[in-house]
This record gives C-alpha cells, sequence and structure tokens, in this order.
C-alpha cells in the first residue's frame, strides 16, 4: 500500500452543491410538470380510461424507483462489508437512495385506481373479472386491493426509512469525530439488507408482476434486482461524471473508483442475463402452457424484435465491451456504456409491462416520453434538494484516507 | 549498525541481495533499476506494493489473453461436442423436438467456458510467473527469511545483460545503508529432491492406471454383461408393455385415464368429431376439412405416436414390435397392420376411435392426441393405406408416363 494522501483533508464547504442545486432543480422541475400535464393530456386523448397511461406510468415509476433500490443495495453492502475503496462515490449513493419519497407519491395514483377498482393496469382489480377465472380466484387473497395497497405502503415505507437513515447517520459521520456513526450502519446494514431483500421481491412481484396475473415466475424479483443494480451503477458513473465536469469531486474520485463501478457494472450486465436466462430456460424446457404464454407474447410477432433488443443490447454486447480492464479505465468508453445500459434498462421494463397494452404491436407512444419525463423531472427535483445542503464527500468517513488512496493492481 | 553481509554459497554469483527499510525505499530502487535499464530484478516484500509493477518497469501482463482465448476455446468446444452428439453423432427423435436447441445447451457451455477460462487463468499464472520454482539461491540467505514478515528486499541476477559486479553495487548501495548480499549457488540442486520425484512419477503412473484398463477392456471381447457400477434406473421392478398386473380388476398394467379425464385446452363438444359416430354407426366420412396440410400434420403426428408399434409404412414392424420379436416377449401382441384387409375395410370413425381410445392391447391415445389431430392421423392412414394398395390406374396420366419409362 502507497502512503496516504498527505495533502489536507478536504473541507465541508468544498463539496456542497448549494445555490447551485437550486439553478439546476428549477429546469428539471419544468420538465416534470410539462411531462405531467402532456401525459395527462395524451391519456385523456386516447379515452381508453388512462389504461395505456398507467402503463406508461409504471415503466418511468419503475425505472427511477429501481435506481434508488439499486443505490440501497449498494449503501447497504459497502456498510456490510465495510468497504473502504468506495467512500468517495458512496454519498452520491446514499443520495439516490435516499430520493424514494417522490416516487412513492408519483406511484400512488396508481395504488389508488387499484382501490377503486380500476383494471386499466392491474386485471385482478375488478372483483368480478377474478370471480370469473379460476386462475385469479385462487391468487384473491393476495391480489385484493386493500391488501395491495397496505404492501404498498409497507414497501415504500422502509425503502424511504432505509434511505433516509443512511443518509443521516452518514452526515452524522461528517459532524462528529468519533467513529459511532458508521459502527451503528455497519452493526445494522444486516437486518438492513433483510429488510431490502424482501421488499424488492415482494414488490417486483406486486408492482410488475401481477400486470400479468396468471403468469408465475419465482426469479421474477431476482431479475428486477439484477436491471435495478445495474442501472445504478450506470447511473452513478454518469452522475459523478456530471459532478466532475462542474467540478465537484475532481480530486477525490479517480479512475480507480470508475473502475471499479465499471467492475460492478460488468458484473451486473452478466448477472442480469444469467438470471434472465435462467427465467427463459425453466419455462423454456418445462414448457407448460400457464407459463410459456408471457414469452410466447415476447417471442413471436413484433416483441421478438424487442426480445431480440434486449439480448444482444442488455447483455451480449455490453458484456464483450465491459470485458476489459481498458474499456473500464477510459472514462468516455465507460460513460458511452453507462448511456447505453440505462437505455436497456428502460427497454427492459417496457418490455415486461408493455405488451400487456400493446398487442398488435411494439408502439412507443408519446405518452411514455410524456411519463419519463415526468417522473424523471420530479424524481431529479428531488434528488437536487436531497442534495443541496448536503457534502457530496463523506468527509468524516473514518475509511475516506483509504478511499483517497485507492488503487486497483 | 553492525550488520554484516552472510554471504552465503561457494560457487557461481547467481544474484545480488539488498534490503530495505521501507516501501519507499525498495520501490525508489527499483525505478532506479528500472531507468537504468535492468530487467532480470525481483523484489520480495511481507506484502503486496501498489505500483510496484510500474515502478519494476514490468509490462502489463499477458494473462487476460490467455484467459480469454481459453474461455472462447471452452465455448466453441462445448457447443461443439452438444452438436456432434446429439445432432449428428446420435440423433434421438423425441416428441418431434429439434435435435439441437440452442437454449438446453447454455447451461453446459456456461459451465465449460467458465472451467477452461479458470484453468487459462491459473495455469496460465503459473506459466509466466515460471512456478512452481522449487528453488532459489536468495533462499539460503538467512536475512532473507524476513521476507515474509518485515523486510523489503530486492535481488539483482547476474544474467541481467547490464549487469556488472561493482556498477550494481554501487547503485543499491546508493538507494540502502544495510550490507548487500551476495547469494552464491552453493549446489544445492534446483532440481526437486529425488524422494518428491519418486513420489510425483508414481503418482502420475497410478493415474494412468485406468486409461490402461480402459485400453486393455477395448481390446477384448467378452460376453459378459458390463458391469454396472451406477445402478441407476438400470434394473428395477416395473411392469413391461402389455403385462398383466392382478392389482386391477381389469388384470391391465397399462391403465387408461380416469373416467372424464380431459387433456389441456381440450373441451368435450357433442357430435362426430369427439365420437366418430354419425347416429349409432361409425362415420363414413371426416367431419373436418381434408387438405394438404391437414394431411401433413397427420403425418408428422403419426410419425410421433403411431411409427414405434405400426412402423414408418404401417405393416405392423415398427421398432418396438421388432425388439419385442428379438427379445421373444411372451406377452406380447403383434400389432396389426394397417394393409390389413379388415382394417382397410373399417370405417374412418371407427379408426379414430381405436386412436382416441385404443383397441384390444393397444392403448387409448386420447390423451396425447387432441380430437383434432386424431382425425389428422385417421386421414394420414387412409393415405397410407391407399399408397400400398394401389393399382396403375390410380397414377395420374403425366406421372404414368414416367412409370413406363423405368
Amino acid at each position: 500500500m502507497s502512503a496516504p494522501h498527505t495533502e489536507s483533508a478536504p473541507r465541508q464547504g468544498d463539496q456542497v452543491l448549494g445555490p447551485r442545486a437550486g439553478r439546476w432543480a428549477t429546469p428539471a422541475l419544468a420538465v416534470g410538470v410539462l411531462g405531467l400535464a402532456a401525459a395527462l393530456g395524451l391519456g385523456w386523448q386516447r379515452g381508453d380510461g388512462f389504461s395505456r397511461l398507467q402503463h406508461s406510468w409504471l415503466v418511468a415509476c419503475a425505472f427511477f424507483l429501481t435506481l434508488s433500490l439499486g443505490g440501497l443495495f449498494f449503501v447497504i453492502i459497502q456498510h456490510l462489508t465495510r468497504a473502504g475503496w468506495s467512500v468517495v462515490v458512496r454519498r452520491v449513493a446514499e443520495l439516490v437512495a435516499a430520493n424514494t419519497a417522490v416516487v412513492a407519491l408519483l406511484f400512488a395514483p396508481l395504488v389508488l385506481g387499484v382501490l377503486l377498482s380500476n383494471d386499466g393496469l392491474y386485471p385482478w382489480a375488478d372483483a368480478e373479472r377474478v370471480h370469473g377465472n379460476p386462475l385469479l380466484s385462487a391468487k384473491a387473497a393476495f391480489l385484493d386491493p386493500r391488501f395491495f395497497a397496505a404492501r404498498c405502503i409497507v414497501y415504500f415505507a422502509v425503502w424511504w426509512l432505509l434511505g433516509r437513515w443512511l443518509l443521516a447517520r452518514s452526515t452524522e459521520q461528517d459532524r462528529v469525530s468519533g467513529p459511532e456513526p458508521t459502527l451503528a450502519l455497519e452493526r445494522r446494514s444486516a437486518p438492513a439488507m433483510a429488510a431490502f431483500a424482501l421488499s424488492l421481491n415482494f414488490a417486483g412481484f406486486d408492482l410488475i408482476m401481477s400486470v400479468n396475473p396468471t403468469w408465475y415466475s419465482t426469479i421474477f424479483g431476482v431479475y428486477i434486482f439484477g436491471g435495478s443494480v445495474m442501472s445504478f451503477f450506470a447511473a452513478a458513473v454518469l452522475a459523478l461524471r456530471f459532478l466532475q465536469s462542474r467540478g465537484f469531486l475532481t480530486r477525490e474520485v479517480s479512475v480507480e473508483h470508475y473502475h471499479d463501478l465499471g467492475k460492478f457494472l460488468f458484473a451486473f450486465v452478466f448477472f442480469w442475463g444469467y438470471i434472465a436466462f435462467s427465467q427463459f430456460m425453466l419455462i423454456w424446457y418445462a414448457d407448460l402452457p400457464e407459463e410459456t404464454f408471457w414469452f410466447k407474447t415476447r417471442m413471436e410477432g413484433p416483441w421478438a424484435a424487442v426480445s431480440w433488443v434486449l439480448l444482444f443490447g442488455h447483455f451480449v454486447l455490453p458484456f464483450l465491451g465491459l470485458l476489459s480492464r481498458h474499456a473500464k479505465r477510459r472514462l468516455a468508453l465507460l460513460t458511452l456504456w453507462a448511456v447505453w445500459l440505462l437505455a436497456m434498462h428502460a427497454v427492459d421494463l417496457f418490455w415486461l409491462v408493455m405488451p400487456s397494452a400493446e398487442t398488435s404491436g411494439v408502439l412507443v407512444s408519446p405518452m411514455d416520453l410524456a411519463s419519463f419525463a415526468a417522473v424523471g423531472g420530479f424524481w431529479i427535483f428531488s434528488l437536487l434538494r436531497l442534495a443541496r445542503g448536503r457534502s457530496l464527500l463523506p468527509v468524516g468517513d473514518p475509511r475516506l484516507p483509504q478511499s483517497l488512496a485507492f488503487e486497483n493492481f | 549498525m553492525a550488520e554484516r553481509a552472510t554471504n552465503t554459497g561457494a560457487g557461481e554469483l547467481h544474484a545480488l541481495l539488498a534490503e530495505f527499510d521501507d516501501v519507499d525505499a525498495v520501490s525508489g530502487a527499483a525505478r532506479a533499476l528500472r531507468d537504468a535499464g535492468y530487467r532480470r530484478f525481483e523484489v520480495y516484500s511481507p506484502f503486496p506494493i501498489h505500483g510496484i509493477e510500474r515502478s519494476m518497469g514490468l509490462s502489463p501482463t499477458r494473462l487476460p489473453w490467455i484467459a480469454l482465448g481459453a474461455g472462447l476455446t471452452g465455448t466453441s468446444l462445448a457447443l461443439f461436442f452438444q452438436w456432434w452428439t446429439n445432432a449428428v453423432d446420435y440423433p434421438f427423435k423425441i416428441s418431434g423436438k429439434p435435435l439441437f436447441g440452442i437454449p438446453a445447451n447454455i447451461p453446459v457451455t456456461f459451465e465449460f467456458t467458465v472451467l477452461l477460462a479458470s484453468f487459462g487463468a491459473f495455469f496460465g499464472m503459473l506459466i509466466l510467473n515460471r512456478l512452481p520454482e522449487h528453488h532459489r539461491p536468495v533462499f539460503e540467505n538467512p536475512r532473507f527469511r524476513r521476507a515474509t514478515d518485515d523486510g523489503f528486499f530486492l535481488a539483482v541476477e547476474v544474467d541481467d545483460p547490464r549487469f556488472d559486479p561493482r556498477a550494481t553495487r554501487a547503485l543499491l548501495e546508493q538507494h540502502t545503508r544495510r550490507p548487500l548480499e551476495e547469494c552464491r549457488d552453493s549446489g544445492q540442486t534446483r532440481e526437486l529432491p529425488g524422494s518428491v520425484r519418486a513420489a510425483l512419477v508414481s503418482v502420475a503412473a497410478l493415474g494412468l492406471l485406468p486409461l490402461a484398463g480402459v485400453v486393455w477392456a477395448r481390446s477384448q471381447d467378452s460376453s459378459r454383461p458390463p458391469i454396472h457400477v451406477v445402478n441407476d434406473m438400470d434394473s428395477q421392478p416395473r411392469y413391461r408393455a402389455q403385462a398383466a398386473n392382478p392389482v386391477f380388476s381389469d388384470g391391465r398394467a397399462m391403465r387408461s385415464d380416469a373416467l372424464g379425464t380431459q387433456a389441456f385446452g381440450e373441451l368435450p363438444r357433442p357430435g362426430t368429431i369427439t365420437t366418430g359416430k354419425q347416429g349409432d354407426a361409425w362415420t363414413e366420412s371426416f367431419p373436418v376439412p381434408v387438405t394438404p396440410a391437414f394431411l401433413a400434420r397427420g403425418r408428422e403426428r403419426f410419425a410421433i405416436y403411431c411409427t414405434p408399434c405400426h412402423g414408418q409404412s404401417g405393416y405392423g414392424d415398427g421398432l418396438v414390435a421388432l425388439r419385442a420379436a428379438e427379445l421373444q416377449e411372451q406377452n406380447w401382441v403383434q400389432p396389426s397392420s394397417l394393409h390389413d384387409p379388415l382394417v382397410r375395410a373399417r370405417p374412418v370413425g371407427q379408426l379414430f376411435d381405436t386412436v382416441v381410445n385404443g383397441v384390444r392391447t393397444m392403448p387409448a391415445y386420447g390423451r396425447q392426441i387432441p380430437r383434432e389431430d386424431a382425425w389428422a392421423v385417421v386421414a394420414y392412414v387412409r393415405a397410407l393405406q391407399r399408397s400400398q394398395n394401389a393399382a396403375q390406374a390410380d397414377v395420374p396420366p403425366t406421372e404414368r408416363a414416367k412409370l413406363g419409362a423405368q
């Protein structure tokens, strides 16, 4: 190990967005409001009881929610393993992870629709339809609107509390001199990880898989997890590149940290592919009609092209592209892959949800873009509000010197 | 500092060994040697030193390429072997499934890729590092033992083209105050001790025994049954086809479906299409339109379900029947030839009923074959019967000329 940097530790004031956050937040809010208005207008114009819009909205909410949940996973696992290398990038992850309340608010209308028996998105919300279908009535006890709403409240509460707690103890460590906050984070991250794993798994079943309520795949939650963590690492690379281009964390975050984020990105590209194939192969091999129909709609007709895009765009090409050490250390290339993989994550969620609404063809509606802009605008606005007064570097973390001096072999 | 060199060995000089107080000192010496153009020198330290490969001027390792090459070899070998065994060397048709389906072969391909890539990385690392290396003269120096504890060492080997006894010593002395050590070959051989070599040779020889056994067995003729090391399901208590079972009152071991069983996706439809009857009599005509596509479907289903017993052309000479005859099975009843005048005379409705509900020792196929497919099979059976009992007049006039020519 080479000697830690001897230069003076960065002061807290250096790495605070401050008023700049407000300058970036206003356009984000404007995009959000405009996107919301456009989405509502387009949804109204379509005249299908907002059914198509609900699908778009779910995809957009799921995209930004999975970014936050991937961040949550990253932060918890860093404390769990007492990781040293990641301290300089951890605050950005903590901010992303703590930013789930806004998604809860944006997702609430869909839950409200379920409570009002609107089956535009979740077919099981309609009691009559459930009664007429033995496959659905067998699941009626679980896919019950009030139980669903209660579960959603629990999920978002768990995520919000975890995210805020991780952020609060970490910023507390910025101020105090002893290592107590860090030790508390390390002690409690094991139960936090259990809570995260259960909530993400069941939320995957509830929010996304139940769009096709007769279909089931026990690995589905893990599939969502894989895409979620992958998208977080892509977003983290982009966020850090943006912050560095604006003069933040320029000395602290080095190519060594990007290299490690790139390794994680590569690992979760592969993990996603591994889980996606595991899910596909068991169903393909068993060949049971009650399971295969879900893939049949995605492998035949217009959706087949999207499946091929996912196979190559979400797995094969980025796997080969990120395999080399040089690709992970060449920041322009890594950034390109991060953008590409975020786009693929959006395609993945679109592919999961949208075949239920668009049976005749793959149609990207302006509604999808408007929903994406709306949720994204509000999400970034809320993220910047969270970040505004906080240091972007955990300046008091006992492992900060280790992270600053980090080098890959 | 009363430290003195403990120069070891009496033979030729092998290396000049220097000890340093800390990481920075040894790295500095490595940089100095690198800049002076030295290539064959080694740094020893109790823990990995970040950036030492740059200080020593080592070029990036080729190991990733070896691992990648080995991994790709694994991918292609696994795919090739699976394709060769399943689709070429021993094609095994099961229910019309493709002989080679990529998804089913991915797990083996994946595991083999990982296996060979790991082998490539592990053995490649050993080979690139020229390991395992049994002995180096520096090991004999008593001070060198601290390399596993708190000592930082650097050894310049004499085969470095830049090595010069005096100049190299002067260069190293600029970086450390400790006395340099001359490591000489003590005559202790670099080769493995005889006992270790003998043990390795015997293990290798023992390892060849199974192979020798296989070769020996392959060269012998034997009429004894093979030894079943793993019994798996080679012999198991079970009823042979068409055997009697005293548990059931009808004595049949091959059970038919429970009353009222419906195939998945097949709801009972009233009328000829389900029963094969018109009124009380077997129907003489098909209740579904007979098209070329329908006949092709019937041919495909016939190949899957009927040929094992009835044979490709319907003479009752399928592989199962041939095998039963070869084994001289006591209870075996020869399947009917479909070209028997009795069978040819049966109305299509009765043939349909035979397919769906079975007859005598032929089991019912209603569970495996949906009703429409059963009609397709019957249509194909009719075509088959006609093909085997055709007169010259049945051949279209345009084709008849060719018959004459032959």
